[in-house]
């Protein structure tokens, strides 16, 4: 069996993966380097983004393969979609690398946890333009797995508990996910996802009905790993444990890997029609609804932006309950804002434990008057909150809720529009909650410390994405294609 | 000239972010600086908005391709009006701000959210294109909940956060109702623009859900019985600037995106819902005076009285007819004109007071102030539609509207609503004229008027702005064809393309 190689369109997947080879060989032959991984780490996935950007060029509107066989079909493709989720990727796999960089770990443990950052983007990468099941499965647990050691490697007990849940459910959701493949395979006689297998097996009631086990299964395994109500019991417990840049880790680069894995099989799950979208508009109503509830009464910076994630994978996977050509671009649009949003809390949150202690920045208390005591820290984390309420100034979050419900509203699905609207009030109200805390009379720490240089560029550069994108929405967007 | 459109609504946008954000983070600002910023950014958005409305230039271009937003800004003859009223209430609401600050925050802080709410209101006014419609319905949304729940009434912190709240969150839930209107519109239509949504109007079956949903959501706004609950809060715990813009701008852009998102597009769905909303109205015009006739804060009985005249509103334009829709625009600028006098008026009582209770024993208003007891007549006297003032004609006209509605209306239900609507006319009398023996008159006891005080009567910034706007309630109701002749062509034109 003979393929062809575009080492290009693959580089975005081999640079960390191969990287992260490279640190673990770095560390062998210089061993308690520490910092210096994290660099590395950072500059790998940086050049992996920097790999996808020819690709998201406008001219590159059709998909792209490689790893082709012989009879035509390609086992790895990218569309317009797929180099917006490598770039969100990446570029999210970055910034938690260099929130990292400044935390002060156990030397010998720095090249550990920045060689499974590499591996897991490296899987989350691979995951959008995987076009068959062997591969698809591997690169969605290579994205899944190495993020438990990361939560583990903090050592304390709670970070072994949340690893712990986080492991269980990830086994629990590889059975299933992998008994879902099967079944898939079984259904279709066929190891792709793209050609006819997917439309005659859909077309056959006996296999029709595999098809539709294999699908909920699928789902359901992906919901775990996309903390969807109600597999999303994980999720708390991971982001309170976890040191708060892996929080940030598993809110955003295996969010983006979660939704890449859905869109895969996505378009096996039009092919069966409304029912197994209602399973998907279920669990987006569920997931929003649950997620804003416990987000209210939350008092735990991390466990809020747990549940807050928790909603959020809800917005997400709103617009996939229709069958619409917009749906895969508005989901993935709507992922994006996300990212960039959710990451903007993280380095906020990373920024401020790493200057007044852990136990300061995780209580949602002693952001009281966070305004008065760090504006800059404050007002950046208030854009964050906004995006994710939707409301201007942050234009870019409310374009995002736009296109999450335009596709519902297009499709006049009027209970699931209307359950949304509920939601975006919830939300309104949960994100306000933090945001009010900011104003108001200081709480904190007498001795403050200056923030460390890399965080203080971070939440600058973060700040400044946001005001750029709600200035100019399209610059954001496109980068997921028309 | 389509500098103009730009400048309107950016104007006090850019000068509200720049006052709100660069206050602290870059030097503090002073309460004088702000005030002068403020108002220079008013003036010029009301002095484009004049251009606006001489030379109605027109601005269209791309935005945000991925979701269909365009940039498309222009105005007619129902939004012109609209428009100017609000560039004028902003410049007078300025004006108001530097006489009264409350406590609560910076200056800058204040006037930059005032500026953030009159650049949002203003941009309400002049978009084209639905999707930006509900952009420019949210830019309001953060800063009135900054100035109601940091700026609002010191007295009790925790009524203080509620209303910021309940205000907030009923805003946000009917305009996401209103965004899933617009987007079923939109994807049917295949373009965002106002005018093109009309054009393609959705099947029959389709339009009653979806004015439903538009109609709850912007029911919510502006606000319709049984969706007004958080009306009277936010009022009686605004600041007197927020209560002038909430009651001048934010009910207006729920009106006015009933008018364009519901009744122009939608005239089947409209027709359906019809009876229904008419009803609702009525409930609320009566609800609101009787509310009225009882309520012992004077700020919440301003905020009532609003209910009732929004109701009014509403049954104008539920009436299908051309008069009706006329009445309810005049009836929408009216109450504009008459809630701003009133609200600075009685904020200006209460922040003097101490508090507003009507049944504490005050010396008479018309001895102590002459000019704020002036206007407080001129006020309750438009607000009771005494003819000659700007609150008949909407009033009178919405109820002939009603009584001879649109063709295939239940008549003999719309002449029910018409008498309702008329008994919450007399109701408006009973309570304005409480209200006026109450504060006006006072407790006097014969024998010799107390002395005026003149240091405690309106001076400076706020007498200029209630005698303009006391001027202009006045001006409206002695000739209103000014303002009937500027909306006629544009309702007609509605009126067609609906009927068609």
């Amino acid at each position: 069996m003979k393929l062809t190689y575009d080492w290009w369109l693959l580089a975005p997947v081999l640079i960390p993966a191969v990287g992260s080879v490279l640190v673990l060989l770095l560390d062998a032959l210089a061993p308690r380097l520490g910092r210096v991984h994290w660099a590395i780490t950072a500059v790998l996935l940086l050049a992996g983004a920097a790999a996808v950007v020819p690709n998201a060029l406008p001219s590159a509107d059709n998909p792209r393969d490689t790893l082709c066989l012989p009879a035509g079909t390609c086992l790895y493709s990218l569309d317009h979609v797929g180099v917006g989720l490598q770039l969100t990727a990446l570029v999210s796999g970055a910034v938690i690398a260099l929130l990292a960089l400044p935390i002060r770990v156990p030397a010998e443990r720095a090249a550990v946890q920045a060689t499974l950052l590499l591996a897991a983007t490296a899987g989350a990468t691979g995951v959008v333009a995987a076009r068959d099941l062997g591969s698809w499965l591997v690169m969605l647990e290579l994205a899944t797995l190495p993020a438990v050691a990361l939560v583990a490697l903090r050592a304390r007990r709670s970070a072994v508990d949340g690893a712990l849940s986080r492991l269980t459910t990830s086994l629990v959701s590889f059975a299933i996910t992998a008994m879902g493949a099967a079944l898939w395979f079984a259904a279709t006689g066929s190891a792709l996802f793209t050609g006819d297998a997917v439309l005659n097996a859909a077309h056959d009631t006996d296999s029709r009905r595999i098809l539709v086990l294999a699908v909920v299964f699928i789902i359901a395994g992906l919901a775990f790993k996309m903390s969807l109500a109600p597999f999303h019991v994980w999720t708390p417990e991971a982001f309170g444990g976890a040191s708060v840049p892996i929080g940030g880790f598993l809110a955003v680069t295996s969010k983006a890997a979660a939704l890449a894995a859905l869109l895969v099989i996505f378009r096996g799950v039009t092919v069966l029609g409304t029912s197994a979208l209602a399973a998907i508009g279920v669990l987006s109503a569920v997931s929003m609804t649950l997620g804003n509830v416990m987000a209210l009464r939350e008092r735990n910076a991390l466990r809020f932006l747990a549940w807050s994630t928790v909603s959020q994978a809800g917005w997400v996977v709103l617009p996939l309950a229709t069958v619409s050509s917009r749906a895969v671009r508005s989901a993935a649009a709507y992922l994006v804002v996300y990212a960039v949003a959710t990451l903007v809390a993280f380095i906020v949150v990373t920024a401020l434990a790493h200057a007044d202690g852990r136990e300061h920045a995780t209580g949602l208390a002693s952001y009281k008057g966070l305004l008065r005591r760090r504006p800059v820290l404050a007002v950046t984390l208030a854009l964050a909150l906004l995006t994710l309420m939707g409301l201007p100034p942050a234009v870019i979050g409310l374009v995002a809720k736009v296109a999450a419900i335009g596709p519902v509203a297009g499709g006049r699905l009027w209970v699931l529009a209307v359950i949304a609207a509920i939601n975006a009030m919830l939300g309104v109200a949960v994100y306000l909650r933090w945001l009010r805390m900011l104003f108001g009379a200081t709480k904190g720490p007498d001795r403050a410390d200056r923030l460390h240089p890399v965080h203080h560029a971070l939440v600058i550069v973060g700040a400044a994405a946001l005001v750029v994108t709600s200035v100019a929405p399209h610059s954001l967007l496109q980068i997921v294609g028309r | 000239m389509v500098v103009a459109l730009l400048v309107a609504p950016l104007a006090p946008i850019v000068a509200g972010l720049a006052l709100v954000t660069g206050d602290r983070s870059l030097r503090s600002v002073s309460r004088h600086t702000a005030y002068i910023v403020s108002l220079l950014a008013t003036l010029a958005s009301l002095a484009a908005s004049v251009l606006i409305a001489k030379d109605r230039p027109v601005l269209d271009r791309q935005w945000v391709p991925e979701i269909g937003m365009r940039l498309h800004l222009a105005v007619d003859g129902i939004s012109v009006p609209l428009l100017l009223m609000t560039a004028a209430i902003g410049v007078l609401v300025v004006l108001h701000a530097r006489h009264e600050q409350p406590d609560g925050g910076t200056p800058a802080t204040f006037f930059g959210c005032l500026l953030l709410v009159i650049g949002g209101g203003i941009a309400t006014f002049l978009v084209q294109d639905a999707i930006s419609f509900f952009l420019a319905f949210e830019v309001v949304l953060v800063p009135m909940w900054v100035l109601i729940g940091r700026f609002g009434d010191r007295r009790d912190a925790r009524e203080r956060a509620r209303a910021a709240y309940t205000f907030v969150l009923y805003t946000v839930l009917g305009s996401t109702l209103m965004l899933i209107g617009i987007l079923t519109m939109t994807f049917a239509a295949g373009t965002s623009d106002l005018a093109g949504i009309a054009a393609h109007p959705l099947p029959a079956g389709g339009q009653t859900v979806v004015a439903l949903i538009l109609l709850v959501g912007l029911g919510i706004k502006v606000p319709m019985w049984p969706l007004h609950s958080w009306l009277p809060r936010a009022h009686t715990v605004a600041p007197t600037a927020g209560s002038m813009l909430l009651a001048a701008v934010l009910l207006k852009m729920g009106t006015y995106g009933v008018v364009r998102l519901v009744l122009a597009p939608l005239p089947e769905g409209v027709h359906r819902l019809a009876p229904y909303v008419g009803a609702l109205a009525v409930i609320g015009i009566i609800w609101g005076g009787l509310v009225c006739l009882v309520e012992r804060s004077l700020k919440r009985l301003v905020a009532w009285s609003s209910v009732a005249h929004m109701g009014f509103v509403l049954l104008g334009m539920m009436s299908g007819t051309e008069i009706g829709l006329q009445a309810a625009l005049y009836a929408n600028i009216a109450h504009g004109v008459i809630s701003a006098l009133l609200f600075a008026v009685v904020g200006g009582l209460k922040h003097r007071w101490g508090d507003d209770d009507l049944d504490t024993v005050r010396r008479s208003l018309r001895d102590i102030s002459p000019r704020l007891s002036l206007t407080f007549v001129i006020g309750f006297a438009a607000a009771m539609g005494l003819p000659g003032l700007a609150g008949f004609w909407g009033e009178v006209l919405a109820i002939f509207g009603a009584w001879s509605p649109g063709a295939g209306l239940p008549s003999r239900w719309f002449h029910v609503l018409a008498a309702g609507a008329s008994v919450g006319a007399v109701l408006a009398a009973g309570y304005a004229l409480r209200v006026l023996w109450v504060v006006w008159h006072g407790s006097a006891q014969g024998g010799l008027p107390p002395k005026p005080e003149p240091e405690s009567d309106a001076r400076g910034n706020e007498w200029v702005v209630a005698a303009v706007l006391g001027a202009a309630a006045i001006a409206l109701g002695v000739i209103p064809t000014v303002l009937l002749h500027a909306t006629a062509d544009a309702v007609t034109h509605l009126m067609a393309v609906a009927g068609r």
